[in-house]
C-alpha cells in the first residue's frame, strides 16, 4: 500500500496541533479516494508525522478524525525549541526507515524551512506554496499534481515531478478540515538519535502588539476603500470608516491608497497585505489590481462600485454598480443620519 | 572575512506581458537584480564599510545577460563576481539550482564565512533555494531577516520578523542568512564605480568546471516540471445593480450574520 505523509505542525506554546495540519489530513484522505477512482490498484493510506516532546491523546484523536490512518510522534525534548536543522535531521532519520510516496508540508514559516532541506537531502523535487493538489491520469499513470500561483499570482502552474517522494508545501486555509473520518487508528512513537543545534542561539523574542496588522481573519463584512474615493477634500476614507463602524463591518484599503498615505498600512488587503475571506466584500472605487484580487477573491459575495464600466474588479464581482462610490457612501450614511 | 552574495536577474514583474499561449512575453521585457538580493548585497557592502579585510563575492546562475547584474554588483562594491552559465543549466528547478550553487561554492569560494541571499525571488517566489543550499552545504540558516546588528568572521547577530514576532539570533559562521527587508543603506553606483568595476573580470564557469553530471542539472536534472500553466479563470455571472443602489447595498450588509 502506498502512503501519503502529512508533516504535522504544532503550536509550541501548548503542543496543540495547528489547524493547517487538520486541513492537510482531510485533503490527504480525499486524495486517497481520488487515486482509487482513477485506478482501483492505487491504494494509499495517510500518516501524520509530528516532531514533539509530547502529544496529548485528545490531539491525536483529532488527527484521526481529520483524516489520519496512522499517527507518528518522533519524540524528543529537543523539539520544544524550533530549529530547522534539528527537525530536518529527525524527520530524515524516521523517513529513511519508513519512506512514503508523497509528503505534504504546510506552507507555514516553519514548513517552508524544513521542506526544502528535507527534499534537498532526499534529492527530490518540491512544489512551493500550493493552492491545489490533485491526482491526474497521465499516460494511464496516477500522478500527483499540485498547482501553485506564480509571477505575482498572474499565472497558475500545475507542476508534476519525475521522482518520488512527491512533495509540496500547501498554503494554510485553502482546504477545509473536516472531523468525521474516524475515532482511532494506528499509533507509533519513534525515538530519534538526539541532535542539538549549537550554532544558533535565540537571544530574545518579542511579540509586537502595536497592531501593525488589522485582524481580518474573522471579518464578515469588509468595506474596502480604493483610490477612486480620493478627492481634493479627502474625506471619503473617513466616511467609509464611519460607515464600517456603524454597520459593524471591517474597513480595508488597497495598496495604492496605502502607498499614497491616505490610510494606514494595517488596513491593506492584497498580496502584500492581509487576505480576507469575508461573507460580503464591497469595493468602493477599487480598480482591481491583480495583487488586490488575490487578497479578496475568496470572499463569498463581492459587490463593486466604480465609475469605469471596464474596471477589472467587475470581472471578479457578483454584483457591479457603475456609479461614483463617493455618492453611494453619502447615500448610505444618510440612512443612518435620519434615524 | 569572506561574504558570498547570491544574486538573480529577474524580469520586472510590474511589467509582465503574456503571450496568447500563457507564456511570458520576453520581448522588450525589462530585467533587473532581484530586489531582495539587492537588500542582501547592501548588507554585505555595509559590513565591508565597517570592517577591514572583508571580501564580497557575488555569484549568479543565468544566461550571459546576467553579467548585467554582476557588473552592477561589482560597481556597488563587490570584489569578485562569478557567473555560472551553461546551456545545460537552463530549466533548472530549485533542487538543480541549489546543487549547482553548492558545487560552485565548494569549488571556487569554499573559504566563505557568510552567504547572504534575498528571502525570495520576485519571479518564482518559492523561497526554497536558500534552505536547500544550506542543507547541501551542511550549514545553519536564519531567514526573514529584517535587521542586521553585526557580523564578523565568527558570528552574525540578526533579527528576524515573522508575523507579529521579532526574534533576535546569534548564529555562528559559516551560515546562510536570507534577507527580507531593506536593512542597510542602498548605495546607487556612480559612473566612477562602473569604471572601477570594469577592471574586475567576471569569472565564468560552465558544467565542465563544476563537479556535477549532466543529468543533475537543467531540465534533465530537475525533478519538477510544469505540466500546464493557465491564467486563473474567472467565471462570475456578474449582475448589475442599477436602481435603489444604497438601499440594496444596505440590505446586503444587514443580511449578513455578523456573529
Amino acid at each position: 500500500m502506498k502512503k501519503i505523509i502529512v508533516y504535522g505542525e504544532l503550536n509550541l506554546k501548548n503542543n496543540e496541533i495547528e489547524d493547517v495540519t487538520f486541513e492537510l489530513l482531510t485533503k490527504a484522505q480525499k486524495l486517497t479516494q481520488e487515486a482509487l477512482k482513477l485506478n482501483p490498484e492505487e491504494k494509499y493510506y495517510t500518516e501524520a508525522v509530528f516532531s514533539a516532546s509530547y502529544l496529548l491523546e485528545d490531539e491525536i484523536k483529532k488527527a484521526y478524525k481529520a483524516g489520519a490512518d496512522k499517527v507518528v510522534v518522533i519524540k524528543d525534548s529537543v523539539f520544544d525549541t524550533f530549529y530547522s536543522t534539528v527537525y530536518t535531521n529527525a524527520f530524515l532519520e524516521y523517513f529513511e526507515k519508513n519512506p512514503s510516496d508523497i509528503i505534504l508540508f504546510p506552507a507555514t514559516p516553519k514548513g517552508r524551512l524544513i521542506a526544502p532541506r528535507i527534499t534537498a537531502q532526499l534529492n527530490t523535487g518540491l512544489v512551493a506554496d500550493c493552492t491545489e493538489v490533485e491526482f491526474i491520469l497521465k499516460n494511464n499513470n496516477v500522478v500527483f499534481a499540485p498547482t501553485r500561483p506564480t509571477f505575482g499570482s498572474e499565472l497558475m502552474a500545475t507542476i508534476i515531478s519525475k521522482k518520488a517522494p512527491y512533495c509540496a508545501t500547501i498554503r494554510p486555509s485553502v482546504f477545509k478540515a473536516e472531523f468525521s473520518y474516524k475515532d482511532n487508528g494506528e499509533f507509533i512513537e519513534y525515538i530519534p538519535t538526539s541532535y542539538h543545534e549549537d550554532r544558533i542561539r535565540l537571544v530574545r523574542s518579542i511579540l509586537n502588539k502595536d497592531n501593525n496588522t488589522s485582524d481580518f481573519s474573522n471579518a464578515k463584512v469588509v468595506l474596502c476603500a480604493g483610490y477612486g474615493l480620493y478627492d481634493s477634500k479627502n474625506e471619503y476614507f473617513d466616511k467609509l470608516k464611519k460607515l464600517a463602524k456603524i454597520t459593524n463591518s471591517k474597513f480595508a484599503a488597497t495598496r495604492k491608497v496605502v502607498d499614497y498615505n491616505l490610510v494606514e498600512q494595517k488596513y491593506q488587503i492584497g498580496q502584500t497585505g492581509s487576505t480576507v475571506e469575508a461573507k460580503l466584500y464591497i469595493a468602493f472605487g477599487v480598480s482591481g489590481a491583480i495583487q488586490h484580487i488575490q487578497g479578496m477573491k475568496n470572499s463569498k459575495t463581492i459587490i463593486a462600485i466604480n465609475t469605469d464600466e471596464n474596471a477589472e474588479i467587475f470581472k471578479y464581482s457578483d454584483y457591479k454598480i457603475i456609479a461614483d462610490a463617493k455618492k453611494v457612501i453619502d447615500d448610505l450614511l444618510n440612512y443612518f443620519d435620519i434615524n | 572575512m569572506n561574504i558570498i552574495v547570491c544574486i538573480k536577474q529577474v524580469p520586472d514583474v510590474d511589467d509582465i506581458k503574456w503571450t496568447k499561449e500563457n507564456n511570458l512575453d520576453r520581448t522588450n521585457m525589462l530585467s533587473k537584480i532581484n530586489p531582495y538580493d539587492e537588500y542582501a548585497l547592501d548588507v554585505a557592502i555595509n559590513i565591508k564599510s565597517k570592517f577591514k579585510n572583508v571580501k564580497i563575492t557575488v555569484i549568479s546562475m543565468g544566461p550571459n545577460q546576467a553579467k548585467e547584474v554582476l557588473n552592477y554588483a561589482l560597481a556597488k562594491g563587490a570584489d569578485r563576481a562569478i557567473l555560472l552559465s551553461d546551456k545545460a543549466f537552463a530549466g533548472s528547478d530549485t533542487l538543480a539550482t541549489s546543487k549547482i550553487l553548492a558545487c560552485a561554492i565548494q569549488k571556487y569560494c569554499s573559504d566563505f564565512n557568510l552567504i547572504l541571499t534575498g528571502q525570495l525571488a520576485v519571479d518564482g517566489d518559492t523561497q526554497q533555494v536558500p534552505l536547500s543550499l544550506a542543507q547541501l552545504l551542511k550549514i545553519p540558516e536564519i531567514t526573514n531577516v529584517n535587521e542586521f546588528y553585526n557580523a564578523d568572521k565568527d558570528m552574525a547577530i540578526v533579527s528576524q520578523k515573522i508575523g507579529l514576532t521579532t526574534n533576535v539570533f546569534e548564529i555562528k559562521t559559516p551560515c546562510i542568512i536570507a534577507v527580507k527587508e531593506n536593512c542597510a543603506e542602498n548605495y546607487i553606483p556612480k559612473i566612477d564605480d562602473y569604471i572601477r568595476a570594469q577592471n574586475i573580470q567576471i569569472e565564468e564557469y560552465n558544467l565542465d568546471n563544476i563537479d556535477l553530471a549532466k543529468d543533475e542539472v537543467g531540465i534533465i536534472g530537475s525533478p519538477t516540471m510544469v505540466y500546464k500553466a493557465f491564467r486563473p479563470e474567472i467565471n462570475k455571472n456578474t449582475k448589475e445593480i442599477k436602481e435603489n443602489i444604497a438601499k440594496t447595498i444596505l440590505d446586503f450588509i444587514l443580511k449578513v450574520d455578523k456573529k
